[in-house]
């Protein structure tokens, strides 16, 4: 039981194989080792043309220079040797639990201890498209679980058909349970290690897809097993990007603008190169770059703030210009339902504005990257780097270092991320820096440069008019609003273009409103700030579901109606989302204990919201009564599908809701005179212990498949903390961070 | 110059420097993290003569004589270096687990000082000993169960 990344060691560069293994893809559903098949089974699931499936795929593969022998193109694969069984997977660690939730589903159908695996973080240069590795949309658990079972399912088929041949048997006289046949009937025993061990010759895929567990008999899905990764953690032994190292390696710094928008006009060594320590500096002002490698970090640091620099002006922006930029108008049609115009010339209208600041992500480890670049324009290329996306690692290297270089990137364990680490860019310094000097080089932001050079979570402003019938219920909505950039911030369509689509498909996150409305208008618009944004966890899912569901409340109360009660009614009747969120509201409300009163100067706040097939609902209570604001406790009920560790998803709900409380109550990055201000946790504070209320988590609802767990839970939580003011005799309050 | 950590003494070159990176980069032991270089968020925390100190403010000239330990020196280790045993502390957290893990350094050590001074801390007791300590995963309640845990492990050694 223990998680794997590819550790830098003291070995050579790994040299390509002298002895390529070929690859048959078996009946086209498995890939099967046909090299050298004694004593090993290697099995990868093949990349399907239909999301997430092992259907069609047609390679015949002759592994190439600089990898090891391992499938192409798979989704996941599978290692049997006769030591043990090892699971490559694609899918990044930053704290998710992944690595051990993958682990679980692979032990069921394998019918292995959890413990006995070994679970292996892949690098691009062993078998996964980098594409495949992108970790993103809290979508690893849900995209992989069937494959890995129906692939450890068939590798389980595969071993049991060669016991029965190697024990005289019959297949269907074996059982297969924690790692062993056995010959029913019998004390018959063999292990599937030493299956493999004494295994000669190809191996036969089975010829139909061996059925899977049903989930009524499942000994491993859906169990809190320990974490994969923590022992190496708790020893201080898990490779983190800051911890990667190499023999003979320098430590590297560059220069960063000193405001947003700000280019490099010139630059001179200065005091620099005499510096302590200093081994070389690097300058090259047409790629933007002025660098230096030093013996330490800190005089690597320091030698590059003496480096004389001259910067073009760039952008002098503060929030005020941010927010302005960022007012709510014209913008695209996303809904219309209905005749709003009449809606709202009739009954009560209620009107109400909402915004959302500027956040860091503010992952405790600083974005750091290794690299280890060969002489020579073609020389191979190397990084060890925190990453969710080895793609754009691998793309921004090419660009920069030449497209002719192999390039490979090591993924290491991520400390924190929340979208912030989507790309990384310092394995591009590190490589700029290690290929002028001549060895390897590692490069660590400070704290200070870490949230200054961010992207940041795009500020957004809601505007919302509904108006409500003589029966109370809502008549109608119109939500017109607008953000900066999420994911046009980083992909890379060209401007016209994403000016001609007009909103932004990660401001779309938590954007709709679940209810049934006789009328809705949707007007949403995307804008291009001077600053650099993009994705933070749940991208518009937390900003835009303040707006909604603080605004609902606001309908309630307008309508004199309790707002689980107006939320039960309003919900749709068609579809099951609206039924599901029924049932997370009432789990939730219940757990509250929502219907019993409470002293003066306390409320509680409810809000729900649904993401990435969750659904979530959020009661918040909240304690003024000495004039502050502190929330008191945190009930959340969740319908993720299938759990696949129940304790994984609580950590995974209950972090998100202290992130959540953190942007409620604390986080706002300070921008004045094009720079950032907020670049330190003094300034940029987020919730500590003492603020953290208890959180008690549900789930709910159950299923067949997972669905995602890394973002949804964010959602609703700076609703209900708003909520729940208003509820306790407070005033309304729709900014955020939110403020008596 | 020379320092004492975890046990043993190592030659180090550059007493200038804050401790926390000379023991992550100059003697390798990267299980004390950096994370604010300010003292603020604890990823840097060693017991230092066995009290929680930050390795990012404390140069290793001014750490002198006085006994350091680590993540990496909590654990009973045999004779070839293998861990034998995890401190009560690190299995409380290998069982009740953290998400990224980047903050262990200072849950993990203050959690370790607590249990020194107090076997059987309460909960108030557990929280002001880890409130020094950032967890941006948002682990803050499971960080007060593990060591309420671990108090219970170290007992029952």
């Amino acid at each position: 039981m223990t998680d794997t990344n590819a550790v830098p060691s003291d070995a050579a560069p790994s040299e390509p194989d002298a002895r390529p293994r070929r690859w048959r893809v078996a009946r086209r559903r498995l890939l099967i080792g046909a090299g050298a098949t004694f004593g090993s089974l290697l099995v990868g699931v093949p990349i399907a043309l239909e999301y997430g499936r092992p259907t069609l795929a047609q390679w015949m593969l002759e592994r190439g220079a600089g990898s090891s022998e391992v499938p192409e193109s798979s989704l996941v694969w599978f290692e049997l040797t006769g030591d043990g069984i090892t699971l490559h997977v694609p899918k990044i660690e930053m704290g998710q639990g992944i690595h051990t939730a993958l682990a679980q589903i692979a032990a069921e159908e394998l019918r292995v201890p959890f413990e006995a695996l070994t679970v292996v973080q892949a690098d691009t240069a062993r078998g996964f498209p980098s594409a495949t590795m992108f970790t993103f949309g809290s979508t690893s658990v849900s995209s992989l679980y069937t494959p890995i079972r129906e692939a450890a399912a068939a590798v389980r088929a595969m071993l049991a058909a060669e016991a029965a041949r190697q024990l005289g048997v019959d297949t269907q006289q074996l059982t297969a349970a924690d790692g062993v046949f056995q010959v029913g009937g019998t004390e018959r025993r063999v292990a599937y290690t030493e299956v493999i061990a004494a295994h000669q010759g190809p191996w036969q895929e089975p010829a139909e897809q061996p059925e899977l567990r049903p989930a009524g008999e499942f000994t491993s899905i859906g169990r809190s097993v320990p974490r994969v990764d923590f022992r190496a953690k708790v020893l201080g032994e898990a490779t983190y990007g800051y911890d990667a190292r190499l023999p003979g390696m320098g430590y590297g710094a560059f220069v960063v603008p000193p405001r947003f928008g700000a280019e490099l006009e010139s630059a001179e060594p200065g005091d620099a190169a005499a510096m302590p320590g200093v081994h070389q500096v690097v300058i090259d002002v047409e790629a933007g770059f002025a660098g230096v490698v030093a013996d330490t970090r800190t005089r690597a640091w320091a030698a590059a703030r003496a480096l004389k620099l001259s910067w073009s002006e760039g952008t002098r922006v503060d929030n005020a210009a941010l927010e302005e930029q960022v007012t709510a108008g014209d913008g695209v049609v996303l809904r219309r339902d209905g005749s709003i115009r009449d809606a709202l010339s009739q009954g009560r209208l209620v009107a109400a504005e909402y915004r959302t600041p500027m956040a860091a992500h503010a992952h405790l480890e600083p974005l750091a990257a290794l690299a280890r670049v060969e002489p020579g324009p073609a020389g191979k290329v190397e990084v060890w780097v925190p990453t969710q996306s080895p793609e754009s690692v691998l793309e921004d290297l090419h660009a920069a270092l030449g497209e002719d270089r192999p390039v490979v990137v090591h993924v290491t364990q991520l400390g924190g991320s929340f979208g912030r680490k989507g790309g990384q860019h310092l394995a591009v310094e590190a490589a700029r820096l290690s290929a002028a000097v001549g060895t390897p080089v590692h490069v660590g932001w400070t704290r200070d440069t870490d949230l200054r050079q961010a992207f940041y979570r795009p500020p957004t402003h809601t505007r919302m008019r509904g108006s409500i019938g003589p029966d109370g219920m809502i008549r109608g909505v119109e939500q017109v609003s607008a953000a900066g950039d999420i994911i046009w911030a980083v992909a890379g369509l060209p401007e016209p273009v994403r000016s001609l689509i007009g909103f932004d498909p990660g401001g779309l996150l938590g954007l709709f409103l679940p209810y049934d409305l006789p009328a809705y208008r949707l007007v949403n618009r995307r804008e291009q700030l001077p600053v650099p944004t993009g994705p933070w966890r749940g991208l518009g899912l937390m900003p835009n579901t303040f707006a909604l569901e603080s605004f609902l409340d606001e309908l309630a109360e307008a309508a004199g109606s309790d707002p689980l009660t107006y939320r039960l009614a309003h919900l749709r009747k068609s579809g099951e989302q609206g039924e599901r969120l029924r049932t997370v509201l009432r789990t939730a409300a219940q757990m509250a204990g929502w219907s019993e009163s409470l002293p003066a100067g306390r409320g509680r706040g409810i809000a729900c919201s649904g993401d990435a097939g969750t659904v979530v609902a959020v009661v918040a209570e909240v304690d003024l009564s000495d004039g502050r604001l502190r929330v008191t406790g945190v009930d959340v009920a969740v319908d993720c599908g299938l759990v696949v560790n129940p304790a994984g998803a609580k950590l995974q709900a209950q972090g998100s809701i202290v992130m959540g409380l953190s942007s409620t109550l604390r986080e706002e990055l300070r921008i004045q005179d094009g720079q950032v201000v907020s670049d330190n946790f003094d300034t940029y504070p987020i919730l500590s212990m003492a603020d953290t209320p208890p959180v008690r988590v549900a789930f709910v609802g159950g299923g067949d498949v997972p669905h995602g767990m890394g973002e949804p839970v964010v959602g609703p939580v700076p609703a209900a903390v708003a909520n729940a003011v208003r509820a306790a005799g407070g005033p309304r309050l729709r900014t955020l961070p939110l403020r008596l | 110059m020379r320092l004492l950590i975890n046990g043993r003494h190592h030659e180090i070159e550059h007493g200038d420097e804050p401790l926390l990176w000379v023991l992550r980069d100059e003697l390798g032991l990267t299980g004390t993290r950096y994370g604010c270089g300010a003292g603020i968020c604890g990823c840097c925390t060693v017991l230092l003569a066995g009290q929680p100190a930050r390795s990012c403010r404390i140069t290793a000239a001014e750490v002198g004589e006085r006994p350091v330990v680590t993540l990496e020196g909590l654990a009973e280790r045999g004779a070839d270096g293998q861990v034998v045993a995890l401190h009560p502390v690190q299995q409380a957290f290998v069982e009740t687990p953290l998400q990224c893990g980047w903050c262990l350094p200072g849950h993990v050590l203050c959690a370790v000082a607590l249990l020194a001074r107090d076997p059987d801390p309460d909960e108030a007791a557990i929280a002001e000993a880890a409130q020094p300590n950032l967890c941006r995963c948002g682990g803050y309640n499971t960080i007060k169960a593990a060591v309420a845990r671990a108090a219970e492990l170290a007992r029952e050694a």
